[in-house]
């Protein structure tokens, strides 16, 4: 079963994408984790304790190029790369490129529909599984 | 070739799917006299400017005035929104609104470890007497109708960074115009509840409330804010009521203070969401108002006739703007602005069509003050009051949402606003209508153009925002600089003096002396916003460091 840390930064309140992703998940019958972190080496901290397989962070202010390099770098850092970050929110289409160059797997654009996100990840653990 | 034929034939015979309302009200095809029989006229819909207002607050309306255009900006330094607010006042934008960063509003200062990537990117990051001077240089305060957004407990710091400058200028206090948005309870839901615990976020809104009452007459010192929680997913009736249950709660706390209602109901306003179903949206504005006048009148007892006024001021729906297709917005909100307008809003803030791509482009901004314009001066909507006044429908729809806003409003009531938001009821509410919202969508229900329906890979060609990272190492350097150059005993003792005075507050509340001059005097004192929040966290017992 499909383990899923979702988070978002204690700054920031939209939370309602965030919310509605969960719920998806959580009806397709994956765990789902929320997290509220002040800094984002608590989100690899949480990840690492709660042993999940996706990390889901939740951005619509700005700060995403930050905290998901800080993110990613964390789980190089302490050997947890097989867990997968992914993002979502109002992030510019412009730094998409850069993000993916910086090991974030996806980026879950406003209009994405729930169904490609579940399927996704779905994808993603038979690929880790096999 | 084929399949595109095919749904040519079908589109010419096309029916719409959904017959109700966003907020699942069921329409009929035609309304008629039938529809509105027994309604009273005088007693609940009455001429604009009598009660219960539902026409509209003042007699002439927009004949009379024409709505405040106020489209908002900030980002980056306090020189940058500076030039920022000039521009949008050489468009024609007829008075201000600032929006600040986060750091801003969840009270830290830009060196703060949490800080860190998110300085000046939303909003402009100000935190103290000088970066207040410095944004406001060349803006003469006493003759340009400001708003200052932040509406969490950092709201009396936010509105005495204005008030100290304003005060060093020689500027009285009677003669500033604006409002301090101030609703730290939305803040709960809505911007991040760490920063805004209930009870102190209560104190604080009423603080403010009770000291501009006294000393700052002409301003607006709560914006009561239904629009996030619109965004966020509720429906067009629960908006009205959570938005008028929470104004109820603050006016609660103001009158435990010892103020009587006709003091200060009269500066309340209100912050609703303009979406894009032009009639439900203009029903929901009118009962809003019908149901205000009458909550005030019969629960509030008031009597002077200025505190029975609904005024607010509008913001288009900015989870209804789409990434996909950008320039769809401009549309979207086109429509909504008009919304804004048949629903008499006093004042109307504005997205701009990047909304979901970005922070606005002087592009942006110009098109959406531009929005605004040809609707006051090509549509000649505003010449005639109420213009949907009368309608079958939409009176009908009007009386259909209070009807639904007084069933909720009763069980609010049973909780009360406060009791509704610690029991967690409020949030659940909230989830359920933010996940039906997002089943229609998913199931095409609601249909969204460019997302569900006639989707293409449209890329928006076009020069955006992007953050300068300088920004951030600028405003660390400068609050460093600003601490070590100051006096700091000076500072320091001010501080303190805030603390006991803080102390005070928290332990003889409601008997105790306003906090707000105490604050005013740190900021005069060179008190750094991050600080002064510390000192209101550590004195209510939350972590300094945030």
């Amino acid at each position: 079963m499909e383990k899923i840390l979702l988070a978002k930064s204690t700054l920031e309140g939209h939370d309602r994408g965030m919310r509605t992703v969960a719920q998806a998940a959580r009806d397709a019958g994956m765990e789902v984790i929320i997290v509220r972190f002040d800094t984002p080496d608590e989100v690899v901290k949480a990840a690492e304790q709660e042993d999940v397989d996706i990390i889901g962070i939740s951005a619509s202010i700005g700060g995403h190029d930050y905290i998901l390099s800080e993110i990613v770098n964390g789980l190089r850092e302490k050997k947890l790369e097989h867990i997968t970050v992914i993002a979502g929110g109002v992030i510019p289409p412009y730094d998409i490129p850069d993000l993916l160059n910086r090991g974030v797997a996806k980026v879950f654009g406003p209009g994405t529909s729930l169904d490609e996100i579940v399927t996704y990840i779905r994808k993603l653990d038979k690929a880790k599984a096999a | 070739m084929e399949a595109e034929i095919r749904n040519v034939a079908s589109g010419y015979f096309e029916k719409p799917k959904r017959v109700r309302t966003v907020s699942h009200l069921p329409l009929k095809a035609l309304y008629t006299p039938k529809d509105v029989e027994g309604f009273n006229y005088e007693l609940d819909i009455a001429d604009a400017g009598k009660f219960p207002y539902t026409r509209g607050i003042y007699p002439t309306m927009y004949r009379g005035r024409l709505w405040t255009r106020r489209v908002g900006w900030g980002y980056g330094t306090p020189k940058d929104t500076n030039q920022q607010l000039k521009f949008l006042l050489r468009e024609g934008n007829t008075a201000l609104t600032i929006f600040p960063d986060l750091e801003l509003v969840e009270g830290i200062d830009p060196d703060h470890p949490l800080a860190k990537g998110e300085v000046g990117r939303v909003g402009v990051a100000y935190y103290s007497i000088e970066d207040m001077e410095e944004m406001m240089e060349g803006i003469p305060m006493d003759k340009v109708s400001m708003t200052l957004l932040g509406a969490t407990c950092a709201a009396p710091v936010i509105f005495s960074l204005y008030l100290a400058v304003a005060k060093s200028r020689g500027i009285d206090f009677s003669k500033l115009r604006g409002t301090t948005a101030n609703d730290p309870l939305h803040s709960y839901h809505c911007r991040s509840k760490e920063a805004n615990p209930i009870d102190l976020a209560l104190k604080t809104a009423v603080d403010v409330i009770e000291f501009s009452t006294r000393h700052v007459n002409l301003w607006n010192p709560i914006s009561v804010n239904s629009y996030d929680m619109r965004d966020l997913g509720i429906s067009a009736p629960q908006e009205v009521a959570f938005g008028l249950a929470m104004a109820t709660a603050y006016v609660r706390g103001v009158l435990e203070r010892g103020l009587e209602v006709d003091e200060f109901a009269p500066r309340l306003s209100f912050y609703c969401n303009a979406g894009t179903e032009i009639f439900e949206e203009v029903a929901k504005l009118r009962a809003m108002r019908r149901m205000w006048a009458k909550i005030m009148r019969y629960k509030f007892k008031a009597r002077n006739e200025a505190s029975l006024k609904f005024r607010f001021a509008t913001h288009t729906s900015g989870s209804s703007l789409t990434q996909r297709e950008p320039l769809n917005n401009i549309v979207r909100i086109a429509y909504q602005q008009l919304v804004a307008v048949l629903g008499g809003a006093q004042s109307a803030n504005s997205c701009t069509f990047l909304e979901a791509l970005s922070v606005p482009t002087e592009l942006s901004q110009r098109l959406a003050l531009r929005t605004q314009q040809v609707l006051a001066y090509e549509t000649n909507v505003p010449n005639v009051v109420d213009p949907l006044g009368g309608s079958y429908y939409v009176e009908w729809l009007t009386d259909k949402i209070v009807e639904e806003v007084m069933a909720l409003i009763q069980k609010i009531d049973g909780m009360t606003f406060i009791g509704a938001m610690k029991s967690g009821w409020l949030r659940k509410e909230i989830e359920k209508s933010a996940w039906k919202q997002r089943k229609d969508l998913d199931s095409g229900d609601r249909i969204k153009v460019g997302v569900n329906k006639y989707v293409t890979d449209e890329k928006l060609e076009m020069r955006l925002h992007k953050t300068d990272p300088g920004v951030e190492k600028v405003a660390v350097q400068r609050v460093k600089e600003f601490r070590a150059k100051r006096n700091n005993q000076k500072t320091t003792k001010a501080l303190r003096e805030m603390k006991e005075v803080a102390e005070t507050f928290r332990d003889k509340w409601p008997d105790s002396p306003e906090l707000m001059p105490a604050i005013i005097e740190a900021v005069r004192a060179d008190a750094t916003l991050g600080e002064m929040m510390g000192v209101m966290r550590q004195t209510f017992g939350f972590r300094y460091n945030y």
